[in-house]
């Protein structure tokens, strides 16, 4: 004998209607979520009203800077390349460290327990530490200029990309992982063969986008003596020159804008 | 192929879909459709058999306008849903869909890939808060009866084995409530036993409903036990229109390892 289609959707329909009415339980998690949240508020000092006011005053610094002093373009090109040099460079610097590391980070690549946990407490400590602080320790170390920006990208976004380069190999498809396997290929072979390819268009994403990230932040290692544009732009802010400060945010836009740009082209000729 | 082949009394039913001089070329060069012309007779379940590469998916795409014909006609009772000017939303109503991969979002509930069969019917800021309706969660439920896969209802779709994801992927598209049911190699990845279970889901429930089926299939064998009408495929063009008792060696030859273009050139 069975049971009626009718008969079978009203069950399920009240089983459906006695899921979805809201227990107990779930108003307790709301309300402690929602009390948690009130309660950071008030450690942020959060004043939604000066939100408002603050509008009008930002935007009496932003009308400031136009027109742009366009005459002082002569003086920042050559920081503003410099900018792109200290990114690209740490990029590189990054990959050199967050490769290997997020190598040994990975479970599928390297099996050993103790030696993951160790590339993943360096890298979280890389990443902990953020560029700011690694310049003003570089800058110590190294000396003024732009190799001590190039130096702290490369630590802090290399604790950045090895992890991500990790979890990208963790996701890679297991099926070609198990056929070379039983091909015989060494453990390095597997990762050769079978991981790289298959996380390669995930790492240069990666890249590029850190690569953007870097040119934002290089401007502001500038700041604490680590090269670029950032120099100029705290000088011009201190100065009170806010029309050569406008000139400075353009070009940064213009820089982030073209990366942007050329980082969406490469993508779609990657895959 | 000029003179249409051994060709059902269709006076005695009605015409649901045209297809008049399909083509579909890729950059120009590939031509997946080359001239198709078929009919689809109202209710019927109907097989479009041929080899992989043969455009079965292609046309079958065309058909809800998932792909853009390069040239030619698609009648829906008699109305041109080709062209630029048709709703496609509603278009998209008429036709449910069966996929190979089953195509259902695996980490969702069985019963929330079931009522996204219902979306075509709802405007899209309503479905901002993942709520249907109570009419559209009795349609969903009893979708899922008819392929028995109720008792299901609340578990994740990965959790699933293949058949039973087809299944109710075959609720998802009798949730949409529609007159068609495009079904594009439903059985490739699923074994013999469990194939002919989708297979027989598929022909009961949808005779029941009165929806017409076309279905793509490689198999001879599934063909020749559920098709009520077969339209064989080679290369882009239709070679052969019949039913189950018309499927000679030769035709098999025919569809599956002759090249429609030589047949032309030495004049049959």
């Amino acid at each position: 004998m069975s049971i009626s289609i009718e008969a079978k959707t009203q069950s399920v329909f009240d089983e459906l209607a006695a899921r979805q009415t809201w227990r107990f339980k779930h108003i307790v998690i709301i309300a402690l979520v929602v009390a948690f949240l009130v309660w950071c508020a008030d450690g942020v000092n959060l004043r939604p009203r000066e939100v408002f006011n603050a509008v009008p005053i930002i935007g009496d610094y932003f009308a400031r800077m136009w027109p742009p002093k366009w005459g002082f373009v002569e003086q920042i090109w050559k920081p503003s390349l410099e900018t792109l040099y200290v990114a690209l460079w740490g990029n590189v610097l990054a990959t050199i460290v967050g490769l290997p590391l997020g190598l040994l980070a990975a479970s599928s690549v390297n099996h050993s327990s103790v030696l993951r946990s160790g590339a993943m407490g360096v890298l979280n400590v890389f990443r902990s530490i953020s560029e700011l602080i690694w310049a003003i320790l570089f800058v110590a170390a190294v000396g003024l200029g732009p190799f001590p920006g190039a130096l702290a990208l490369g630590m802090n976004y290399g604790g950045i990309l090895g992890r991500l380069y990790a979890e990208a190999i963790e996701n890679v498809d297991k099926g070609p992982i198990e056929a070379m396997e039983a091909t015989g290929a060494s453990r390095l072979q597997v990762v050769l063969f079978a991981i790289l390819p298959q996380a390669l268009p995930q790492f240069v994403t990666y890249n590029l986008y850190w690569f953007e990230v870097g040119v934002r932040s290089a401007t502001v290692l500038g700041m604490v003596g680590a090269g670029g544009i950032g120099f100029e732009l705290i000088t011009s802010i201190r100065l009170f020159e806010w029309r050569e400060v406008g000139l400075i945010l353009l070009f940064i836009l213009g820089m982030v804008t073209i990366i942007d740009h050329a980082s969406t082209f490469i993508r779609s000729r990657l895959y | 192929m000029d003179q249409p082949m051994l060709m059902p009394n269709t006076t005695k039913t009605k015409t649901i879909l045209s297809v008049q001089d399909l083509t579909k070329s890729y950059g120009g060069a590939i031509h997946a459709l080359r001239g198709i012309n078929v009919d689809v007779h109202e209710g019927e379940f109907l097989v479009i058999l041929g080899p992989s590469g043969a455009g079965k998916s292609t046309l079958l795409r065309c058909l809800n306008r998932l792909v853009e014909p390069t040239s030619g006609k698609i009648l829906h009772n008699g109305e041109e849903i080709t062209g630029k000017r048709v709703n496609l939303r509603a278009l998209r109503q008429e036709f449910g869909m069966v996929f190979q991969q089953f195509n259902l979002v695996k980490r969702l509930s069985v019963l929330t890939n079931v009522l996204t069969g219902r979306l075509g019917y709802r405007s899209t800021w309503r479905s901002l808060f993942y709520n249907f309706s109570k009419e559209d969660k009795k349609i969903a439920i009893e979708s899922l009866a008819r392929v028995n896969m109720e008792h299901k209802a609340f578990q994740r779709a990965d959790t699933l084995s293949g058949g039973e994801q087809q299944r109710v992927a075959i609720a998802r598209a009798l949730a949409q409530q529609p007159t068609i049911i495009l079904a594009d190699e439903p059985v490739a990845s699923l074994d013999p036993k469990i194939a002919r279970q989708v297979l027989n889901y598929l022909k009961q429930v949808t005779h029941e409903l009165g929806i017409t089926v076309i279905c793509n299939l490689h198999q001879v064998e599934y063909t020749r036990e559920f098709a009520e009408r077969i339209v064989g495929m080679s290369r882009g063009k239709v070679v052969f229109e019949g039913t189950a008792e018309d499927l000679t060696d030769e035709i098999l030859h025919r569809i599956y390892y002759k090249d429609p273009d030589e047949e032309e050139k030495n004049g049959k």
